[in-house]
């Protein structure tokens, strides 16, 4: 049943850039380089339990990595690699204060360097130009097929998140996955049973940063002009929101919340943008109240109620 | 004549202090090789503090800890813990979201190659096996794929202890193994006790309100109250123990 949801799921994923406009094929390439971002979130915060407000920081990182490489000649891949590398350095960095304050505290010290993180982005002009932006971002080409038409753009994003996927369902399944799991439930009881839990958290951090500075080198060239304010703190709040909204912890809940954020108030636009804001708004309200695990939580739930 | 068995862990003077409130105040005792050592007392003379102490789970304000004559002061719970040395806590700690048997496996895997080689190596860090004879001698088998949270108290309390031998420890530490344990698994979980002391010379220190469940366990008992100790003997000698009688009902 899982299995035949997830094959379908992957077929509609191929065929739709076919069927859509390039409108709707841009917004399925935001959906793609979203669910990217959330995956390493519910890294962190889902499967090790480390409440982190810094990962559209690091997917700016990312993205200003890839245009400041990409516009000055240089491939795309070294963008992914030094995106990769400085994204792991500063998670690990950001783990620190992980191992000293925990829940809300953690979430406002990962908020500061968010917020950090935008300033400079926005001051230092001598490297990231500043509020003007970075503009003219190549799309790569990739042994000779170029990624620049939307359509090979969206299935070059699809090649990557099937790539992150994978090594995410790797890790999560590995003996790392179950050492979150403890770091998440009961560190404590973890650590008597040997379990290094400061060298799990950094990791924890590390590794989720990671994936948000890869969802932000793909950013770049999605959208070819990236300026500060797109990585500023509603990154951030709206990435954490993708992972709690589609069940923080369940693999499938990154690809679902990032479905729920990016697609929903593009079918929802009867209205204002307001009036689904507070649409959004209520329905989220009313899910962490009554299903704090999220949608996959509400339909494991009712799985066992009826199934 | 045989030597004398020497002394797993050796603590000296320990203390600790909160504020004005000395909850462990000078303790020094021996826990020797293959011994069932019970440290009883009465509420708040300082028991837990002391276990907390010398797994580095508090630091302690004086003293010292050894273990196999190597001090161990300032170690983390994880070090001790690949050292060879388990517990379990006051309050049950099992992971709820965990099988049985992941419970079982997340036990043993930190012990298991290097940190890389578990992110790349097989789910079960080899530690199937071993976990499905764990849960065969906790009388677990039918519920090895249940998660955790979904076992009766008993059943819980025993996972926990299984978890602490699940690296095969010299020295484990049991913080009140038997509260909460209805009186059937009670005598199992003291045959289990009992088994894997005798066949694996495993060492351990039990704390324990249990009376009954202490003197039949035990070989040697230490009385701790207001965090000192007052008395230490066999069973025997610690029931007609004046000293231990007054500290618990004449406080």
């Amino acid at each position: 049943m899982k299995k035949l949801f997830l094959l379908l799921l992957v077929v509609v994923l191929i065929a739709a850039p076919f069927f859509l406009k390039p409108y709707g094929i841009y917004l399925l390439t935001l959906w793609v380089v979203m669910t990217i971002a959330a995956i390493g979130l519910n890294l962190t915060l889902g499967y090790a339990g480390q409440i982190s407000l810094a990962q559209g920081a690091f997917v700016g990182i990312g993205a200003y990595a890839a245009a400041l490489l990409t516009t000055q000649g240089w491939p795309l891949w070294t963008a992914f690699l030094l995106a990769i590398l400085l994204s792991l350095a500063i998670g690990w960095l950001l783990g620190y204060p992980a191992l000293r304050v925990q829940h809300h505290y953690l979430a406002f010290v990962t908020l500061s360097f968010a917020t950090l993180v935008y300033l400079m982005l926005r001051n230092e002009e001598w490297l990231t130009k500043g509020v003007y932006g970075v503009s003219n971002i190549p799309r790569p080409t990739l042994l000779g097929w170029s990624t620049k038409g939307p359509v090979q753009f969206y299935f070059f994003c699809l090649g990557v998140l099937a790539l992150v996927s994978a090594a995410t369902w790797w890790l999560v399944r590995s003996p790392w996955g179950r050492a979150f799991n403890a770091l998440r439930e009961n560190a404590m009881r973890a650590d008597s049973l040997g379990v290094d839990t400061r060298r799990y958290t950094l990791m924890a951090f590390a590794f989720g940063s990671a994936i948000g500075g890869i969802a932000g080198v793909l950013y770049a060239p999605m959208v070819q002009f990236i300026e500060p304010t797109a990585f500023n703190l509603n990154l951030s709040l709206n990435l954490l929101l993708m992972v709690m909204v589609g069940g923080s912890g369940y693999f499938l809940g990154p690809f679902l919340g990032a479905a729920v954020s990016v697609l929903l108030p593009e079918w929802m636009r009867f209205g204002s943008e307001g009036l689904y804001l507070i649409f959004y708004a209520i329905a989220v309200m009313v899910l962490m109240a009554f299903c704090p695990s999220g949608l996959l939580g509400l339909a494991e739930r009712a799985r066992r109620k009826f199934g | 004549m045989n030597a004398p068995p020497r002394a797993v862990l050796e603590v000296r003077s320990l203390a600790k202090a909160f504020g004005g409130i000395h909850a462990v105040n000078g303790v020094s005792f021996d826990v020797r090789e293959g011994e069932i050592l019970g440290l009883i007392g009465p509420n708040g003379s300082g028991k837990s503090t002391l276990f907390n102490c010398i797994l580095g789970q508090l630091p302690p304000s004086a003293g010292e800890v050894r273990i196999d004559g190597r001090a161990i002061t300032g170690m983390r719970p994880c070090q001790l813990n690949r050292l060879g040395v388990g517990r379990t806590f006051q309050l049950l700690q099992v992971f709820p979201q965990l099988t049985v048997r992941e419970n079982l496996i997340l036990a043993g895997q930190e012990h298991q190659a290097s940190m890389w080689s578990r992110l790349v190596g097989r789910r079960d860090a080899g530690l199937g096996p071993a976990a499905d004879r764990m849960i065969d001698f906790f009388r677990l088998a039918q519920l090895a794929e249940e998660k955790a949270a979904a076992l009766s108290y008993g059943q819980q309390k025993l996972l926990d202890v299984a978890m602490a031998f699940m690296a095969g420890p010299r020295l484990v530490l049991l913080d009140e193994p038997a509260g909460g344990v209805n009186p059937t698994m009670l005598t199992g979980l003291r045959e289990r006790l009992r088994e894997i002391n005798a066949k694996e010379r495993a060492t351990f220190v039990v704390i324990e309100h249990n009376m009954e469940f202490v003197m039949s366990l035990c070989t040697r008992v230490l009385v701790l109250a207001e965090g000192r100790i007052i008395a230490e003997g066999t069973p025997e000698e610690i029931r007609g123990n004046p000293a231990v009688i007054e500290a618990y009902l004449g406080g």
